[in-house]
């Protein structure tokens, strides 16, 4: 049928995914806007993470104060936010299948490894601040070691609750049958997403400013 | 078979008053919010530079009604250095954000897009609303520095940093003013980003059948690069904006270097970087100037082509310029730092990339060219400022050339050289493009005509007012008169060049005396306008094969089905000079 | 107004295989912390984290975020626009080396 229809068109026929009346991806447009956000987001942590960069580059001694507990914390941390993809990966399959209590299921598990990501992150913030960290000095030198740290995990860590809230209502709302598919697919994106940036953040922060004897 | 996008409605006709003037989905009602947005932006704007061009002429001259208006500003109308630097601010942040990215993309785009490639409504209505409600926040927290603390900022549409992250020890309206602005911007990278991925996914998801890439209309080529551009850019400026604003008030320094003394006293931050703010704010502010004139160029390729009555000249390559002009865009923001200290061989890197713009703007521009060339023009308003913007865009493009070298720029930068190019290229140009949109779609928006006698008294004397303003700058540039100074009464050397100065405050009061005649007339043809049929202008693209103004849902539940591209005029054999974009191919011609 | 897919017979990817990503993402997360603590330049030290990085990020968009199983379009339309972008970014460096090197003269 799609090649007549391109005759009458008067189109070629290796167009027709491009002729209009549908998506040339073959995805739905919720989908395609939720990668547009994305890619416009990475860009956004992309200029944050090179801001970082050009004042550590530009300054003559950088910090490296994460003892090997923190270490360990920020590692544990990662583990969770990685296992939490995988359960996203499975929420997403059930609703391909149609099992919708199981997607709930999979979106709590999801959310729980957010929320506690977000605790042992917080925790670890209150550590810092309890060690005289802060937005403008920190007991090791550079000031702006503080300044990037917080900017950087903060808004990781808006984007992390930000999740857990979409979650949230993405598994009520599919529960009560008011969600697709698509939808769950889409929200997985952005938790994948959150989960991708932190795989830049961990080692540049984290890693880079090991503390090792 | 392939899977097929199922359009749907997604939402009914809305019955309330709320919900169809003013929280309305209807992307056609959303394009005139922005579209009256930007007017009362670009009223305010226009105003600012009177009051400015006023001061800088008769510095001692008592502005009525200014000092109730800032009392500590403009003590008895008479504006202080820094009241002046307040209101170039304005100036410039209202007309690049709040005009220039927004009427030419959001209002005519919103309008338009949807309509010209078949669809119901854009692809995300309510985000669509959301833009454009933040983005009119944004608006009142960017005025609402008028009227709190010491006023509106003093470092420039660019805020450059380290005065503008220090706080108001760097002056009058860097406190509250400059963190006003920061949020205002923020807002408004919010209400774009979500515009543009909307715009995005509107055009490539939401053509109707038939209507390929390569048979849409040029205005929707120039909305869809221009989106890209947004999404990629003001992406950007949104972390720049986070870390300025973490700079002002959260003690960090990213932007403010060590041992800064300002207004005699010791800034306590240190380690942090000017030049990050620079690179940061141009790498967005680069393509913005794109965003600002790519629409504009779009709507000139769609009027002329239609008021010539012949085919664009050259389609393919104007799509292909325009995407090289956004590409290129991304690789030449350092042409904007060439004085702020910049290695050499990056300079010169950054130089020849911008040289590499005249490229794909001189296609466009002899392409515009060949398109009048033999055609049977018919030169009312529209067709008139797309003349004068393809006029203006050449005037203005071409003292870019100069700028692009950096021992050029370096003698020039500081100085009403730049002054003239960007305005005549960036701002004039792309109103231009505006004034040509509106009297082109005015129908199809409001169902009325304007009126033409009217409109073409108010070309003539806008054209040759912006003329008379802007091309004298160059050659004050090039006597080196100092751009950004309040004062010029006061300089020996600059003394002999008052009477210019006096020649294009007077040429700006008529111009913009002028702009009140075409208010009048977009204000009385809306009630009072010829009624307007469905396809005044004889044009092809599918938004005239609807009635004026469109039906809610804009199709009235139909479908169109494109067969050819949109610029069929004067077509051999066929019965009219034109041919509509849903005419069926004839039988025989396969 | 949505264009909407309809997916008659929705194609479901084996458990498997997100197991097997998953469980290469946990391993290249451990070869990174063991990398931290050798004492490498920092030069080769970042150039080897980014490089896993780039790799931890490729997996989670090819398998997890379903790129690898759309229409190749899509990823090209995507990627190479934000790739361009953020390789663009990195030309602010030579003037934060310029500054490293004015502050240490």
């Amino acid at each position: 049928m799609a090649s007549h229809e391109a005759v009458t068109l008067g189109l070629h026929e290796t167009e027709s995914m491009w002729a209009g009346g549908r998506s040339p991806f073959a995805v739905g447009s919720k989908k395609l806007g939720m990668w547009l956000f994305i890619v416009s987001d990475a860009i956004t942590f992309s200029a944050l993470l090179i801001a970082y960069s050009f004042v550590r580059v530009a300054s003559p001694s950088w910090p490296r104060p994460f003892e090997s507990a923190s270490i360990a914390n920020a590692t544990v941390m990662t583990l969770i936010l990685l296992t939490s993809s995988i359960t996203v990966v499975m929420a997403v399959r059930q609703a391909k299948l149609g099992n919708r209590s199981a997607v709930a299921g999979w979106l709590a598990a999801t959310m729980l490894g957010g929320i506690l990501f977000d605790v042992l992150h917080l925790r670890e913030w209150v550590g810092l601040i309890e060690e005289g960290v802060r937005l403008f000095k920190n007991p090791w030198g550079t000031p702006q070691f503080g300044a990037a740290f917080f900017t950087l995990t903060g808004l990781h860590m808006t984007h992390v609750t930000v999740g857990v809230v979409y979650l949230g209502v993405i598994a009520i709302g599919t529960k009560r049958g008011k969600y697709t598919a698509e939808d769950v697919e889409v929200s997985g994106l952005y938790w994948h997403f959150v989960d991708l940036v932190w795989m830049f953040i961990f080692p540049l922060v984290y890693l880079m400013s090991a503390k090792f004897a | 078979m392939e899977a097929h996008a199922v359009a749907t409605h997604a939402h009914a006709a809305p019955t309330g008053f709320i919900r169809k003037y003013i929280f309305s989905l209807d992307h056609k009602v959303i394009g005139k919010q922005y579209y009256f947005l930007a007017l009362f932006s670009v009223v305010v704007g226009i105003l600012l530079s009177v009051l400015m061009r006023w001061h800088l002429v008769w510095p001692d001259a008592r502005i009525p009604l200014l000092d109730k208006l800032s009392p500590t500003g403009a003590p008895g109308g008479i504006m202080t250095p820094e009241y002046y630097l307040s209101l170039l601010t304005m100036h410039g942040t209202l007309m690049v954000f709040f005009v220039l990215t927004t009427a030419p993309q959001s209002g005519f785009g919103n309008f338009l897009l949807p309509i010209q490639i078949g669809a119901e409504d854009m692809a995300f209505p309510r985000l669509n609303m959301l833009s454009f409600w933040v983005t009119f926040a944004g608006l009142v927290v960017l005025l609402s520095s008028f009227f709190v603390g010491d006023g509106p900022p003093l470092s420039g549409w660019t805020a450059y940093t380290p005065l503008s992250a220090v706080g108001s020890v760097a002056g009058p309206g860097e406190g509250t003013g400059q963190t006003l602005w920061v949020i205002s911007i923020a807002l408004f990278c919010v209400g774009s980003l979500l515009g543009a991925l909307n715009f995005i996914t509107t055009t490539l998801d939401l053509r109707t059948r038939g209507l390929t890439l390569m048979r849409l209309p040029l205005t929707c080529w120039a909305w869809f690069i221009t989106a890209v551009l947004a999404l990629l850019s003001f992406a950007v400026l949104f972390a720049a904006g986070v870390l300025l604003l973490l700079d002002r008030v959260g003690g960090t320094s990213f932007f403010v270097p060590a041992g800064l003394v300002v207004s005699d006293q010791r800034i306590a931050h240190s380690g942090g970087s000017p030049l990050l703010w620079q690179h940061l704010f141009w790498f967005f502010g680069h393509p913005e100037v794109y965003i600002a004139i790519l629409p504009g160029m779009g709507i000139t390729s769609h009027v002329l082509s239609t008021f010539s009555r012949k085919p664009i000249f050259g389609y393919r390559a104007m799509v292909y310029a325009m995407m090289a002009i956004g590409f290129l865009g991304f690789m030449v923001w350092g042409h904007h730092m060439f004085v702020s200290g910049m290695s050499p061989y990056v300079g010169f890197a950054f130089s020849v990339f911008t040289m590499a713009i005249g490229v794909p703007s001189a296609i466009k521009t002899f392409n515009w060219l060949g398109t009048l060339w033999g055609g049977k023009l018919r030169l009312n308003t529209a067709m008139l400022f797309a003349i004068g913007f393809v006029s203006l865009f050449v005037s203005g493009g071409l003292s870019g050339l100069f700028l692009a070298q950096p021992p050029v720029d370096t003698n020039l930068h500081a100085t009403y050289f730049v002054v003239g190019h960007f305005h005549l290229v960036m701002g004039v140009a792309a109103i231009f493009g505006m004034f040509a949109g509106t009297f082109f779609w005015f129908p199809k928006m409001f169902g009325r005509m304007m009126n033409e006698t009217l409109g073409k008294i108010h070309f003539w004397i806008t054209f040759v007012g912006v003329y008379c303003i802007f091309m004298p700058m160059h050659f004050l540039g090039l006597e080196g008169n100092i751009r950004r100074y309040s004062r010029f009464t006061d300089v020996n050397f600059l003394v002999p060049l008052i009477p210019l100065h006096k020649f294009m405050t007077i040429a700006a009061f008529v111009t913009a005396g002028a702009q009140f005649i075409f208010l009048f007339n977009l204000f009385w043809s809306m009630f009072k306008g010829e009624k307007a049929t469905e396809n005044p202008w004889e044009a092809t693209s599918l938004e005239w094969t609807v009635p004026s103004p469109p039906p809610f849902d804009n199709f009235a539940g139909r479908h169109p089905v494109v067969y050819r591209g949109p610029y069929e005029f004067s077509v051999p054999g066929a019965p009219k000079d034109y041919v509509m974009q849903d005419a069926p191919e004839p039988v025989a011609a396969h | 107004m949505h264009a909407t897919v309809e997916h008659p017979a929705e194609h479901v990817e084996p458990k498997r295989i997100f197991l097997i990503v998953w469980g290469f993402l946990l391993a290249l997360t451990g070869v990174e912390v063991l990398l931290a603590y050798q004492s490498l330049e920092i030069k080769v030290m970042l150039v080897l984290l980014m490089t896993l990085s780039i790799v931890k990020a490729s997996l989670i968009i090819a398998y997890f975020m379903h790129l690898r199983y759309e229409r190749r379009s899509l990823a090209l339309v995507l990627m190479p626009a934000m790739v361009f972008v953020i390789a663009m970014l990195f030309v602010v460096f030579p003037d934060s080396l310029r500054l490293l090197w004015m502050s240490t003269q």
